[in-house]
């Protein structure tokens, strides 16, 4: 199975999705439309980017910092958090999922996912 | 400052910050200074900030074009990186805001090793600094 097809599987996971860094593709599954879909995936991606970017800064002058290569990040509202490893993203709900549970499954999943396409 | 001294006793807990919504770093507490320095916090807290505001952006349109709730006010941003994770958070000026005061405090961060990081016991003490006030 896919890790999305893994995920989606998760207690609290209402979608999940996968994006190419390039932009030019996308696939989910879940309570989302395809537009929507499509929507998150470039949210998504645009924050990887930017956010390898900014940590790309801060290890030129600082090297052996810690920072790079970024895992992934989070962003937690009251009721969802969406968790993004790698091109890898899903839509967690706050009281029915875990987000160390999930995240940490992302991470183990993708642990070997090259950064270099970014 | 006992807020982010108290932050530093999280498992794993490398530093803790406080830094103005233009990202300027205001108070910190550094726990691993071999690890983390002060240049590296000044500018984690203005990447901090730039993701904050992104974010709440992406919430907003989000919940304005899905009608999906749920993600907006944006409580807290994380970016894991390879050796630690840097949480941030915004309750604090949500409570503000909900009481409808006109002085927002700072965010709050705190930097932890990713190989002790408990995020949802984060996201609980960074939510908690809100409710002490």
């Amino acid at each position: 199975m896919s890790i999305v097809a893994d995920l989606i599987e998760k207690p609290g996971v209402v979608a999940a999705g996968e994006y190419a860094y390039r932009g030019d593709r996308f696939s989910y599954r879940g309570a989302l439309t395809e537009k929507y879909a499509r929507m998150a995936s470039i949210m998504c991606r645009a924050t990887t980017m930017s956010a390898n970017m900014e940590s790309g800064m801060i290890a030129s002058f600082r090297p052996n910092s810690g920072v790079q290569p970024v895992y992934g990040w989070m962003v937690r509202g009251p009721d969802y958090t969406v968790c993004v490893v790698a091109n890898v993203f899903c839509l967690l709900d706050n009281e029915k999922g875990s987000v160390n549970h999930v995240f940490g499954f992302m991470r183990q999943a993708l642990a070997h996912e090259t950064m270099e396409l970014i | 400052m006992a807020m982010l001294e108290q932050l530093v006793t999280l498992p794993g807990a490398l530093a803790s910050f406080e830094f103005r919504g233009s990202g300027e770093l205001l108070a910190y507490t550094i726990k691993e200074p071999t690890i983390l320095d002060l240049d590296t916090l000044d500018l984690l807290a203005h990447m901090c900030a730039a993701n904050m505001s992104i974010a709440t952006m992406q919430a907003r349109g989000w919940e304005k074009m899905t009608a999906m709730k749920g993600f907006y006010p944006v409580g807290q941003f994380t970016l894991v990186g390879f050796d630690w994770s840097v949480v941030v958070s915004g309750v604090r000026r949500e409570i503000k805001k909900k009481a409808g005061e006109d002085y927002l405090p700072p965010f709050v961060g705190v930097v932890i090793a990713n190989q002790k990081a408990d995020y949802e016991a984060a996201f609980k003490a960074l939510e908690a600094t809100g409710e002490a006030e």
